[in-house]
């Protein structure tokens, strides 16, 4: 009994930090009374109704909620990625994949928190990070699943040396997405709430056309005529939309800064917003396509569906072998499918940065540079941009 | 038809144990031990009339030898104001129980 009631007391001492400054002196004074309760039960329910105290208060401590819910994650995400054989390669990169990805998200909030604060108050960056938080996770636990039969015999072509190397830079590209999350949604941050807005929303709308366009990373092939005329005027259209798409939220967050922000800091935010547009449209377009390729083995449908639309096609990366029934993706997930989305990952937030910079930088009636500067065919008229040549 | 409290009984009977001593200072177990609530029930209502200005609260100025100092509590002007006219306008059945310290259970199963 009196393990049990020190062990109370010190919970109750403990738990004062989750109430805010002025109340703690409260749960000192019930465990101040408690030396006047008779020891036994008493006491040890004493103690309890203070705990009872701090409950309320640890249920409003939203930073408490954050961390039980990334703890779970990670627990079943390092649960799922843990089982198989322990002589098995492909086991060992994921439990190192899960172990790493959890350091890395749990710590990098204190080292960006030195740099920009700690997460801004408002609902939408919290909502932000959250979900950055869970597609960052969800791609983890996709891509274990993947690898299990990708990195297994006999499918590991490339030996188990490609497959840390292929590991260590999809480690290291996780570090850079978890920070961009991080910095753009934290109090400090650079970004405009609206620009991250702007860029985030685009990106996730481009991550699902590209989804759309090829599930399973690669593009479709159709036997009828007409299917395949639509689908390549889809592409086509599609791959306008996801250059274009970046460049117009760089000038919708631009034209956002233009209200608040100083002339020079337009291209800044139509930067961000590329950033941001091309960082979710990479991490929709992961997790869902490995998500969709982790489930091929155990989906027949799916997989009379893949045999039908995926093969015939040679990437520069690869050759893509047509292969029935479990193994189709996965033989190309091994090499052209890893590799296929480390570029993706890689590149769309470099692009998308580029590309919304410059649509930052030429928004019309910007001090930095103007649209005449950016595209010098085309003057302003206080009516709206038009070619120079109709005013000839 | 009785006038309805803005206290509970709980609260009420808080406040009838801090009235019959209204310039004693009275420290938790003291008003748990005579109102027969428990710690989580007793100090939120401590807790939501200081917050209210009805109650002032302190700890003990000197360490004494043997136990910790204890946090203090005593109605003010106000609070002595707002109590004194909460118990007056409820039955004298609640006002007695509330000064009988009864807990709230008890009280139930003697109104039923």
């Amino acid at each position: 009994m009196d393990e049990l009631t020190r062990a109370m007391a010190a919970a109750l001492r403990r738990s004062a930090a989750l109430m805010p400054a002025g109340r703690r002196e409260w749960i000192e004074a019930v465990l101040a009374e408690a030396a006047e309760t008779p020891a036994g039960w008493q006491r040890l329910s004493w103690l309890g109704g203070g705990l009872r105290l701090t409950l309320p208060q640890a249920a409003r401590a939203r930073g408490l909620w954050y961390a039980l819910a990334f703890a779970t994650a990670a627990t079943g995400i390092a649960w799922s990625a843990w089982s198989g054989p322990p002589g098995d390669s492909a086991i060992e990169v994921n439990r190192i994949d899960v172990i790493v990805i959890t350091v890395i998200l749990a710590g990098l909030p204190w080292v960006i928190r030195r740099a920009c604060g700690p997460v801004a108050s408002a609902r939408l960056p919290r909502l932000m990070r959250t979900a950055g938080y869970v597609a960052v996770l969800a791609l983890v636990l996709a891509k274990s699943a993947v690898e299990r039969v990708a990195d297994a015999p006999p499918n590991n072509r490339g030996g188990s040396a490609v497959a840390w190397a292929g590991e260590a830079a999809f480690l290291a590209v996780m570090v850079g997405y978890a920070a961009v999350i991080l910095a753009c949604t934290a109090r400090r941050s650079p970004a405009l709430p609206a620009a991250t807005a702007i860029g985030t929303v685009t990106g996730i709308a481009l991550g699902v056309m590209v989804y759309l366009l090829g599930p399973l990373g690669f593009p479709l092939r159709f036997t009828d005529p007409w299917p395949a005329h639509l689908y390549d005027a889809a592409l086509a259209l599609g791959a306008v939309v996801a250059l274009c798409a970046p460049v117009a939220a760089g000038l919708a967050a631009a034209r956002q800064a233009a209200r608040t922000r100083p002339a020079g800091s337009r291209a800044g935010q139509g930067a961000i917003a590329g950033l941001c547009s091309g960082t979710a449209a990479a991490l929709v377009v992961a997790v869902l396509s490995t998500a969709t390729i982790a489930i091929l083995p155990y989906d027949t449908g799916l997989q009379h569906w893949a045999t039908g639309h995926v093969g015939q096609w040679t990437p520069a990366i690869g050759e893509v072998t047509p292969v029935l029934r479990s193994r189709v993706g996965y033989v190309a997930g091994n090499s052209a499918f890893a590799a296929g989305y480390l570029i993706v990952l890689l590149i769309s937030p470099l692009a998308g940065c580029a590309f919304g910079a410059w649509g930052g930088y030429g928004r019309p009636g910007s001090r930095g540079l103007r649209m005449t500067k950016a595209w010098p065919w085309i003057r302003r008229s206080p009516i709206g941009a038009r070619p120079a040549s109709q005013d000839q | 038809m009785t006038a309805r409290s803005e206290f509970s009984k709980q609260t009420l009977s808080v406040l009838a144990a801090l009235c019959a001593q209204p310039t004693a200072w009275q420290h938790g177990y003291a008003i748990a031990r005579d109102t027969g609530l428990k710690s989580g029930t007793l100090y939120p209502i401590l807790i939501r009339l200081a917050d209210r200005g009805l109650m002032e609260a302190r700890w003990e100025d000197e360490q004494p030898a043997g136990r910790p100092r204890r946090h203090l509590y005593r109605l003010t002007a106000d609070g002595l104001a707002s109590a004194t006219a909460a118990l007056a306008e409820v039955t004298p059945e609640v006002k007695a129980q509330a000064r009988a310290g009864l807990t709230p259970r008890r009280r139930l199963s003697t109104q039923g």
